[in-house]
């Protein structure tokens, strides 16, 4: 046995997870041994050092196309472009994630278990958070790095459990409104593991079909296998489910606006942009590389998903009176928009997608960084009644919400204009006129709820109770200027991104 | 039919039947113990199909650690001793959508595979996993650490407090 | 087929069913009947069971962690087996691979360690 094949491993291509796991566990270590009030600093500067350096490592690998660690890894252009997109994003969160000056001690609690309302619990409100969120955003910053790259189905589903385990307990940290986090993060993991079940028994499927699990692999049995096809077409069916849920894709999307309702708005933000992009890019793999010979099977099929998705999305958005559920409804719109981009199914399609997925992950990021910003005695007040006339108090806060907004209902000059457009024309091109007709009525749709709070925000008379607009910390003021800044560029400029992103858009098989 | 079929047969039967009873009784604790038969008739089944080390390690995490879990979890709720008659919501929407997707599998699998029959040329014993692990699957291998170590964080985080604070907590004192 | 290497093994499981199945059917017949306290202790099974809420209360959510490093430690010692087998064929880069893995989840003990998770109280 000793003519062992040892696996080529390219370190440089492994480098970003590599280093991004390897603060983590120095995150963890520090959490061992550092006294707990220098913990903060230690931690936050290392984490935000850590997300910079993988940031330096993915753009190194520009240009690099690849398949390494035993086929496991493939380093191509959507997957430099996606992760680094996910660290670009992930470093925002951070900020908000970082910020402590809002709410002595941090948006966190340090104990999720306690029973909410019970007196230890209420002994925890003011004292300092757990600064564990720290190792546990690099852990799930780096499972989507791997998501994105991971080339065979088993790596993928390893990189799905180790970004989806720390999104679970961090939803569980929130501090204030104990009991709505805790219930978030029961369903989200319920759920979520119900959906990993799906994923794996697709897998098993799959392999029966092919009898591998590597995406070239399961390309070239596409062609013929001497198995039955019912096992390839059931084996993708499980597969995507596991991949809509994570996408918050109707009908998996029931847990989106719970969750991100009860989650700590900063992780809520970090959902709503990174998830998406690992979740969409590892998508876009899967159905690109793996199942492309299939794709006249599929389309119809998650057409229908996109289409189903756009109009819950757009609908229940519309009857929402929390500006948190709203924002969560908007998410579960623009995953149907998404999936307009991903069903092109052609190079247009694959760059406007990731396009879009950079685009939206910086608005939503900033429009969940103002709603911390919007506080009363009991934390934030995310009630759309309680936002009436707050564009008096505090004009330039509300004129940045608004564009915010703005950008969410696709005006032109914004970034959700562009990127709308990108994907609609990518459709149309290929022929989905039917999606995209879906799309525009639905984005029309959306845009009254958004508009119905900027409507609130300036038309109306502040009443005695409505709430307060903190002035924000160093990190959190930098998050929004980042994603304010972001939205008007990309739709003022958006041609070097889109020209990156087209460069970029031709996976390796 | 061969011996081998014979035990397919009677482990799946077994397996079924206890999975049925987990979903159906009404004691909590006894829904787990059927889990360990449910999952102990699955290990028959590996070690029939020649996955011996995978059969093994069904034995040793899922019925050795995960219903130990499952059973701890229990018994950190309101560990209902005896039958609860509020277990169950009405059962008829799961059981539509868990029986209608297990038939549509079943019936999947069978229809994909019919009467074609699979070579146990090759055992998989330790030694042929262990050149496969770090061979093919060398970076899954790794991550799986990273996810044991973020599990391991993660329980910290939810159950216990920081040291070095006062500990007021009387021992007898069930719920913290 | 390696299966007939188990038949040992089934007839022990036999053996012991059998013993068992023997034993409890037969006992309330042949032996003797003398109830005290001690027959109502839990039988051979070390020290005395932790004071326990009766009815409606719970478990201190400790035992949870214990779980946990359970759990994760056995999976842990799980790929020791198809490691240490296949030893000599993977050699130097198998021995680093596995120190790696044993590293990390080392991490999370060290961590749990200085926590207080490995305390009872």
């Amino acid at each position: 046995m000793s003519d062992l094949q040892l696996p080529h491993i390219n370190y440089a291509a492994l480098a970003p997870m590599l280093i991004l796991f390897g603060a983590a566990c120095a995150g963890i270590l520090i959490e061992a041994f550092v006294p707990r009030e220098r913990r903060y600093p230690v931690q936050l500067g290392l984490s935000l050092a850590g997300v910079v350096a993988a940031g330096v490592a993915v753009i190194t690998q520009a240009g690099t196309r690849t398949i390494t660690a035993g086929g496991a890894i493939a380093v191509d252009g959507p997957t430099v472009f996606l992760q680094g997109a996910i660290l670009a994003l992930g470093l925002v969160a951070l900020l908000f994630v970082g910020e402590r000056s809002l709410e002595a001690g941090g948006p966190f609690v340090a104990q999720a278990a306690l029973i909410a309302g019970s007196e230890p619990d209420r002994r925890q409100v003011v004292r300092p958070g757990a600064t564990e969120v720290y190792p546990l955003m690099l852990f799930a910053i780096g499972g989507m790095e791997l998501f994105v790259a991971a080339n065979d189905l088993l790596t993928m589903f390893v990189a799905l459990e180790v970004f989806s385990l720390p999104l679970y307990l961090m939803c569980a940290l929130a501090r204030r409104r104990r009991l709505l986090s805790q219930e978030a993060a029961l369903k989200y993991f319920l759920l979520g593991s119900y959906s990993s079940g799906f994923f794996l028994f697709g897998i098993a499927l799959i392999y029966g079909f092919a009898g591998r699990v590597d995406f070239a692999g399961i390309h070239a049995a596409a062609l013929g296998s001497d198995r039955s096809n019912a096992l390839l077409y059931g084996g993708l069916a499980l597969l995507s489910i596991g991949l809509l849920f994570k996408a918050a894709a109707a009908p998996f999307h029931v847990w989106t606006p719970d969750v991100y309702q009860g989650a700590p708005t900063p992780v809520t933000g970090f959902m709503a942009a990174c998830t998406k992009v690992a979740a969409f890019g590892a998508l876009l793999r899967v159905l690109y590389v793996a199942f492309d010979r299939v794709s006249w099977d599929y389309r119809p099929v998650l057409g229908v998903v996109a289409i189903l998705t756009m109009l819950v999305g757009a609908v229940f958005a519309v009857t929402q009176t929390d500006l948190k559920r709203l924002l969560a409804y908007s998410s579960i719109a623009n995953a149907g928009y998404l999936l307009v981009g991903v069903l092109a199914m052609s190079k247009d399609g694959l760059s406007s997608s990731m396009f879009y997925l950079v685009a939206y992950g910086f608005t939503v990021l900033a429009a969940f960084g103002t709603l911390t910003l919007v506080r009363d005695a009991d934390g934030e007040a995310n009630h759309l009644s309680r936002w009436a006339g707050l564009g008096r108090r505090s004009p330039v806060f509300a004129a940045a919400f608004t564009f915010l907004l703005l950008a969410f209902a696709g005006i032109p000059l914004t970034s959700g204009f562009t990127s709308k457009f990108a994907v609609f024309a990518a459709a149309l091109d290929d022929g989905q006129t039917w999606l995209v007709v879906a799309g525009v009525i639905t984005s029309m749709v959306l845009a009254f709820p958004y508009l119905r709070v900027v409507v609130m925000m300036w038309l109306s008379e502040p009443a005695e109770s409505t709430p307060t607009v903190s002035i924000p910390g160093v990190l959190t003021s930098t998050g929004l200027a980042i994603g304010v800044a972001a939205t008007l560029v990309l739709g003022l400029v958006p041609a070097p991104l889109l020209d990156l992103s087209t460069k970029a858009a031709e996976f390796v098989r | 039919m061969t011996v081998s079929d014979v035990l397919l047969l009677g482990l799946g039967a077994v397996a079924v039947g206890a999975a049925l009873l987990v979903v159906t009784t009404r004691h909590l604790v006894r829904a787990g113990l059927y889990l360990v038969v449910a999952l102990g008739a699955v290990a028959g089944i590996y070690l029939v199909l020649a996955a011996e080390l995978v059969a093994w390690v069904q034995v040793l995490i899922y019925v050795g650690a995960v219903v130990v879990l499952l059973l701890f979890a229990v018994m950190l709720t309101r560990a209902p001793i005896g039958p609860s008659e509020d277990l169950d919501r009405p059962g008829w929407p799961a059981l539509l959508v868990g029986g209608g997707s297990g038939l549509g599998l079943a019936a999947l699998l069978v229809d994909a595979y019919r009467w074609s029959t699979v070579d146990r040329d090759q055992v998989g014993d330790a030694q042929r996993l262990g050149t496969e692990i770090f061979r093919s699957w060398v970076l899954p291998f790794e991550v799986l650490s990273v996810l044991l170590l973020a599990a391991l964080v993660g329980a910290i985080v939810v159950s216990r407090p920081e040291v070095g604070r006062a500990r007021p907590r009387p021992p007898d004192r069930g719920e913290r | 087929m390696s299966l007939s290497a188990y038949v040992p093994i089934l007839g022990l499981f036999a053996l012991a069913a059998a013993f068992a199945l023997f034993s409890v059917t037969v006992a309330p017949f042949v032996g003797p009947r003398r109830y005290n306290r001690a027959k109502l202790e839990a039988y051979e099974c070390g020290i005395e069971p932790t004071p326990q809420p009766i009815g409606g209360g719970r478990f201190p959510v400790k035992f949870y962690l214990t779980a946990m490093l359970f759990i994760v430690f056995d999976i842990e010692i799980i790929f020791l087996y198809p490691w240490a087998v296949s030893f000599d064929a993977l050699g130097a880069f198998g021995f680093v691979e596995m120190l790696l893995f044993i590293g990390t989840v080392f991490v999370a003990y060290t961590y749990i360690w200085r926590r207080g998770g490995l305390d009872w109280d």
